[in-house]
């Protein structure tokens, strides 16, 4: 069977995807009329984060992929048409942070209207998509080749990318993700930015070792977010050491997506199709998650 | 017998590693399908388990892979490969049962598990461990009743001893305790979400109270992603904490039945423990 290879001279690309989750990832928790005081740290993210990641990533010549849901476009069309602008790549995340699989019929309207608000803002469909914490329901692969979809990178089961057929004909890339490389995880923890940079630097030089997709998650918000001055000098530092060594590559996401489609890897099919039968019979015991004491 | 367990006279330290494969059992069993962030049962067979086995063949040492009966109907060939390497094969749970099941529910289960493992391995199941530490009286009864020569699930102690569930003279098995808060992965990446060199100290430091004391170290890690220790730097500290317990004087390291056996063999070094 093939495996996915990296293009000659390239030892493994890092992938830096931006989650835009600003006032929609705060009404998780609180009405429109409350997004003051505790419930402003996604605001945050976009009148005073947004502006120092992109000068950092414009000093850094890095391209990012910045998925961002419906609701947050609508509020914040200037600010994803600047991202856009700017050289970064746009992906779609839903309409906002309902998880998918509890939308049922309206799920694919959902997924329609994240699309278009932000085709028409952009002026370009978004050819990525990463669902609001992971979160997928039985049929979104199916309804993102669908709605014109590329790839999806909400999965985190392996090293480099592949290819899924959701139904005959219709391929999509996946692009899986790290958890320890998501910066919220550390940081609602409440470890330091540099404990975070200690965990993401181990984790980069072993995955370079092994030259291994680098996929990094960072959030734009005041809260779980790298856009502080001081947690951006940390992560500048990092990505500067990422950047010199030698075979190391910036790719975003449609980039490494293109490099997946065109890999001659036979797609897989769809991974929840080998389970189906099993989840039918099986009770939900979701909350049996270990917990601390 | 009421010594209590010595392991003194016969080597320095005993080390036992094992790898809970926890594919996408862990969670189908709980009714959530295995996609999305919920994927990382499937790293195991992926990435998890190859690079786990390249790399306990590059050290030259011995492990224990507990497999969950619904992960190797999903994955024979991985469990074969573990198998062909070389490596022990052993029982846990069928869809990683984490809840409490009556005995007229487990009990098929446990012989479910055990047979596919047989069928695909070609060889006798010799141990199990607790998927999520749940067991009772007739879990052991199988497990005894199977052949098997260990459980490795109790918490309760720092050395293998002799447990009792019955009154009958066989009502007893080889217990291995494990300790899933400081010597395991997922404390550390799933709540603590501690360096992973800062895990290797810890583990360090576990070890070097272990070879001073008890002469007993039990490693338990995932091959998953996400909390697991498949992925390159936490399979590179597994290798580290190997490479480090190398460098001890007498140190011998088993696979969980071969530990298992020459306990059995040295009936008179290990204590008998009836919990009533």
């Amino acid at each position: 069977m093939k495996t996915f290879r990296w293009p000659d001279g390239v030892r493994c690309a890092v992938l830096v995807s931006i989650h835009f989750d600003a006032e929609s990832f705060d009404l998780k928790h609180t009405t429109e009329d409350r997004l003051y005081g505790r419930f402003s740290y996604g605001r945050y993210g976009v009148r005073a984060g947004l502006p120092r990641l992109l000068a950092m990533l414009q000093r850094r010549s890095i391209a990012a992929t910045v998925f961002v849901n419906g609701d947050d476009a609508v509020r914040h069309r200037s600010a994803v048409r600047e991202i856009h602008d700017a050289g970064h790549e746009i992906g779609g995340r839903g309409w906002d942070h309902t998880p998918l699989s509890s939308l049922g019929d309206i799920e694919e309207d959902a997924l329609r209207r994240g699309r278009d608000v932000l085709s028409e803002i952009c002026g370009v469909a978004p050819k990525g998509f990463r669902a609001s914490g992971g979160e997928l329901s039985s049929n979104t692969l199916h309804l993102l080749t669908q709605l014109g979809f590329q790839y999806d990178a909400s999965f985190q089961d392996d090293d480099l990318p592949y290819l899924i057929a959701p139904r005959p004909g219709a391929v999509l890339a996946e692009i899986p993700g790290v958890w320890a490389l998501d910066d919220s995880l550390a940081l609602s923890a409440r470890h330091t930015h540099a404990r975070l940079m200690k965990i993401w630097r181990e984790e980069f030089d072993a995955l370079e070792r092994e030259g291994c997709l680098v996929p990094l998650t960072i959030h734009l918000r005041g809260d779980v977010g790298l856009t502080r001055a001081a947690r951006i000098a940390a992560l500048e530092e990092l990505l500067t050491h990422m950047g010199s060594r030698p075979g190391v590559r910036f790719m975003t996401g449609s980039q490494i997506a293109a490099l997946a489609l065109a890999s001659g890897l036979t797609p897989e099919s769809d991974p929840i199709d080998a389970h189906r039968e099993t989840l039918r019979v099986t009770p939900y015991r979701g909350e049996l998650s270990v917990k601390p004491l | 017998m009421t010594n209590k367990t010595s392991l003194a006279g016969h080597f320095r330290c005993a080390v036992t590693l094992g790898v809970d494969f926890d594919g996408p059992s862990h969670e189908v069993g709980r009714g959530i399908a295995p996609q999305g962030v919920h994927s990382w049962g499937r790293y195991s067979a992926r990435c998890g388990i190859p690079r786990h086995i390249e790399m306990l063949k590059r050290q030259e040492v011995p492990c224990t892979f507990f497999v969950p009966g619904y992960d190797a109907q999903c994955y024979p060939e991985t469990v074969k490969q573990i198998a062909d390497a070389g490596f022990e094969v052993a029982a846990h749970g069928w869809l990683h049962e984490a809840w409490d099941m009556p005995a007229d529910e487990e009990t098929p289960l446990l012989h479910r598990t055990d047979a596919l493992l047989r069928e695909i391995t070609g060889q006798p199941v010799r141990g199990w461990r607790s998927p999520s530490g749940r067991k009772t009286a007739n879990t052991m009864r199988v497990l005894r009743e199977m052949g098997y020569l260990y459980d490795s699930s109790d918490k309760d102690y720092d050395l293998p001893y002799r447990l009792r569930f019955g009154p009958v003279q066989d009502d007893w098995i080889l217990e291995l305790p494990n300790n899933t808060y400081s010597l395991d992965d997922f404390p550390f990446f799933k709540f603590s979400h501690t360096p992973p060199s800062e895990v290797l100290e810890q583990w360090k430091s576990e070890f070097d109270a272990i070879y001073d004391q008890d002469r007993f170290f039990v490693l338990c890690v995932h091959p998953r992603s996400g909390w697991g220790s498949g992925t390159p730097v936490r399979t590179w500290l597994m290798e580290q904490i190997i490479l480090y317990m190398k460098q001890h004087d007498g140190v011998q390291f088993f696979s969980s039945s071969e530990f298992a056996q020459w306990c059995l063999a040295h009936p008179q070094a290990l204590e008998e423990v009836h919990v009533a």
